[in-house]
């Protein structure tokens, strides 16, 4: 189009050729551009990737991008199961020790250089490296070495890690190309359906579409190149401005507030995304090492008087829905009925008897701090449980910090054995429930550990595969749950929500809120 | 003269040492730190490959060996690189110097433009309804928050009017924010301007330079606004440090890429280098600025040089 134009005004600077030529150009132009309809998508983000080499990042916001320019080992499918990416099949030792992958032939990265065995070896290398500094390099698992004969390459555990082909369909485990780190400064030069153009910090990132990628994610129909061309993500902080300029036309999409995210999806001119695999989950969780806490009863009591159904249709707008587990449904070995039957249930009679018996009432009510963050949809929540707990004689006061402060508070009052009980809230992702391991193995995440029983429990399912690991899983799961360390409420909880025009069409959100531009298409 | 310039340049560099040192202990006081800050939405490391990460980045060490260790570096021109992304802080900070400044100056020469002459009105129509619904203007001015009425700038002229865009950083980007600043801080411009020039009314001269027969608008311009000017002088450096600090929050509501955003964005992350960087380039800024100021001042009154 571009060339096109400015040929037409060379063209004509020449007086004599200008009316018939010019005519002949329009017409050219004019049916040119009839199939290539302009296809450039912009998306408006709240925030900004913080950085775009997937081994140096742990935020959604920024494996959002890397994961448009960078593929996974594997892939994962609706279920949670496990299906081949850059690797076309794999196989596990016996001992649960040795993984072999077979990488795909003719795999090429953004800067034609060939992406095989060696680069694989490489991307495991440099991600568990503590020089790397990498986030994420815990959840790689205990990697103790890696070869590379032909197209396979081999990576050798010092103990069996269950979660492991997992994990390498996460978002977090994207694999660059040796040459993105060949200079003094990263360049991201992957293998997935975009390739990296321009980044200017804070403001935009500009992608186009890869013409090599061949798709394998079940998540997509698209064999191939992207239907787009150009993909601009641009940075609005603001919600109201960001919403200006979705309304404007200014942005294709856009990540919505939850409060308009409920008026967009009453208006024909605009289309609301919910990512149902975001992996994530809410949790209530108990300073259950503080009397009166550490009665299971009382536990289970307030548990009984969480009305999460109102959380998820009036906080969240009915944009949530309840998640019966302490890791989020789709997930591996997550079975949401066999959570239910180990959970409580919303029963403010039975709870107010419970805590009766406990010594508890209206006029004597058990004093309590609501530790909580700020999210949006969250503070909402947290009143409704204020009044939900008042029912049942539980007199909650409502403390809300910003999310780092919050994360660094629970791990003092975690630590504490004595002073002011605590209920408090939170939220966690990830594509295997093995984050389960990370959250509650002593000390744990914010010193949320809690015994050796449950530690014993986390280490074994990752000793274990296919339904011995799920069985052990679910035993953790209703540990939890029977013991009432944990009241799974919602899911999903943060930034899991976009909005576009009507007129694009195939957009769709994969586990850990990727999103997913290789199916789009923008109607004229 | 030189003695006021050696005078001032010392003094500059202190303030920003003080600052780089106060602000590095309170950066470190606020809770929560880079390393649970990363691990918020997904925990992917082991309370041990915490500690490992806290290690390596630093944040092991007692604080004042941090803040110790910071500003030497930082006084040798070196200000780390952060640690999201582990980028060189200068250049992200310099990079977007440029955006803020821009900014700044715009929202300066609307608040003065409109200022002055609001101020000027004000004092020459002293005790009269002009005077009154000017200052009734400025007193909204003052306390309209800028974040507000940026949000309202957006839906009349981005959303309804489709005039301008809603979010980018170049010259059709630079009018809504230049306004937004400008509208609250001309308020503070017309009022210094207005109690100057009713105190320079009321001087002698000036009785004198109407008695000599001076035509009413000559008296008023030129013998009792230029003087009045000189004084406007000295505020234009405290209102361009109030410029500086409140386009933190209009940054956000334009997208417009300065280092407000940067600063905001690191203090979610508790990315220290960056948000000492941050305070380091912001109080560099003002202090220059003002000390520019001074200088000026002293060149164009010698009765300043004697201070």
């Amino acid at each position: 189009m571009m060339s096109a134009n400015m040929m037409l005004r060379t063209m004509l600077s020449r007086p004599a050729i200008r009316r018939p030529l010019a005519a002949v150009l329009v017409a050219a132009t004019a049916i040119a551009a009839l199939p290539a309809a302009a296809a450039n998508l912009t998306v408006a983000r709240s925030v900004d990737a913080d950085s775009l080499d997937p081994q140096k990042t742990g935020t959604t916001q920024s494996l959002q991008i890397t994961n448009l320019i960078f593929d996974t080992l594997l892939t994962m499918d609706k279920d949670g199961s496990v299906h081949p990416g850059l690797a076309d099949k794999w196989t596990v030792s016996d001992d649960g020790k040795t993984y072999a992958f077979t990488i795909r032939d003719g795999v090429k990265c953004h800067d034609g250089s060939n992406f095989d065995a060696a680069a694989v070896k490489f991307n495991v290398d440099r991600a568990v490296d503590p020089a790397t500094v990498n986030p994420n390099a815990s959840a790689w698992g205990p990697v103790s070495g890696t070869s590379v004969d032909g197209n396979v390459v081999t990576v050798k555990l010092s103990e069996p890690y269950g979660p492991f082909t997992s994990f390498l369909t996460n978002i977090q485990s994207s694999l660059i190309c040796p040459s993105s780190v060949s200079g003094a400064e990263f360049k991201p030069i992957g293998t997935g359906p975009f390739k990296f153009v321009s980044w200017t910090r804070n403001d935009s990132i500009q992608l186009e579409a890869n013409g090599d990628y061949r798709n394998v994610n079940p998540l997509i129909q698209n064999p191939g190149k992207p239907y787009i061309d150009k993909l601009t993500l641009k940075v609005i902080p603001e919600a109201v401005a960001r919403m200006a300029a979705l309304r404007s036309g200014e942005v294709d999409m856009a990540e919505p507030s939850l409060e308009e995210a409920g008026d967009l999806k009453s208006d024909a001119g605009f289309k609301v995304y919910a990512a149902d695999l975001s992996g994530q989950q809410m949790v209530a969780a108990f300073t259950w090492k503080i009397k009166p806490l550490d009665n299971p009863d009382i536990r289970k009591a307030i548990g009984m008087a969480m009305n999460r159904d109102a959380y998820a249709n009036i906080a969240f707008e009915g944009l949530v829905g309840t998640g019966n587990c302490p890791v989020a449904p789709n997930l591996f070995a997550t079975d949401e009925a066999l959570c239910a039957s180990w959970g409580v249930k919303y029963d403010p009679d039975a709870a107010k008897a419970l805590m009766v018996k406990a010594g508890y009432g209206p006029d004597h009510p058990l004093k309590v701090k609501l530790l909580v963050h700020k999210l949006p949809g969250w503070d909402q929540m947290h009143q409704i449980m204020q009044q939900d707990l008042a029912v049942i004689g539980v007199d909650a006061e409502i403390e809300t910090r910003e999310v780092a402060a919050f994360f660094d508070y629970m791990k003092g009052v975690n630590e504490k054995t004595d002073g002011e009980p605590a209920v408090w809230t939170m939220g966690m992702s990830g594509v295997d429930p093995d984050y389960l391991y990370f959250l509650w193995k002593q000390p744990g995440f914010v010193n949320m550990g809690l015994n050796a029983d449950l530690d014993a429990m986390l280490e074994q399912q990752r000793q274990l595969s296919g339904d011995a690991r799920a069985a052990k899983i679910h035993d953790i799961e209703k540990y939890l749950m029977e013991n009432a360390y944990a009241i799974p409420l919602l899911s999903p909880g943060w930034g899991w929500l976009m909005a576009s025009s009507a007129k694009i069409d195939g957009f769709k959100m994969g586990y850990m809120v990727s999103l997913l531009f290789n199916d789009v298409k923008v109607a004229e | 003269m030189i003695r006021l310039i050696a005078k001032r340049l010392t003094a500059a560099f202190a303030t920003v040492l003080a600052v780089i040192l106060l602000s590095g202990v309170l950066v470190h006081v606020v809770p929560g730190d880079p390393v649970t800050a990363m691990m918020a939405q997904s925990v992917t490391a082991t309370p041990e490959a915490m500690d490992e990460m806290r290690s390596r980045l630093g944040l092991d060490l007692p604080v004042w060996m941090q803040v110790g260790r910071y500003a030497l570096n930082a006084l040798s021109g070196d200000l780390g690189t952060t640690i999201r992304g582990n980028e060189p802080v200068a250049r992200l900070l310099l990079e977007r110097l440029p955006n803020t400044f821009m900014l700044a100056v715009a929202g300066l020469g609307i608040a003065l433009l409109l200022g002055i002459p609001l101020g000027f009105i004000a004092a020459v129509n002293r005790g009269t309804a002009a005077d009154a619904a000017v200052m009734i203007v400025a007193v909204l001015g003052v306390s309209i928050p800028g974040f507000w009425l940026g949000l309202v700038l957006i839906q009349v002229f981005s959303l309804h009017l489709r005039w301008l865009p809603v979010a980018g950083t170049d010259f059709r980007n630079l009018i809504l924010p230049a306004f937004t600043l400008g509208l609250t801080y001309c308020a503070l411009v017309a009022r210094m301007t207005r109690s100057a020039l009713v105190e320079i009314l009321a001087e002698d001269y000036i009785r004198t330079a109407r008695a000599r027969g001076l035509r009413e608008h000559q008296v008023l311009i030129v013998h009792a606004l230029r003087p009045a000017l000189i004084s406007i002088v000295t505020v234009v450096g405290l209102v361009f440090a109030y410029l500086m600090g409140g386009q933190v929050i209009v940054e956000n509501v334009f997208s417009w890429n300065g280092i407000g955003r940067l600063a905001v964005q690191a203090m979610l992350q508790r990315d220290y280098p960056m948000i000492q960087g941050f305070i380091v380039i912001f109080a560099t800024s003002v202090v220059v600025v003002s000390m520019s100021l001074d200088i000026l001042y002293g060149i164009l009154d010698p009765r300043m040089r004697q201070r």
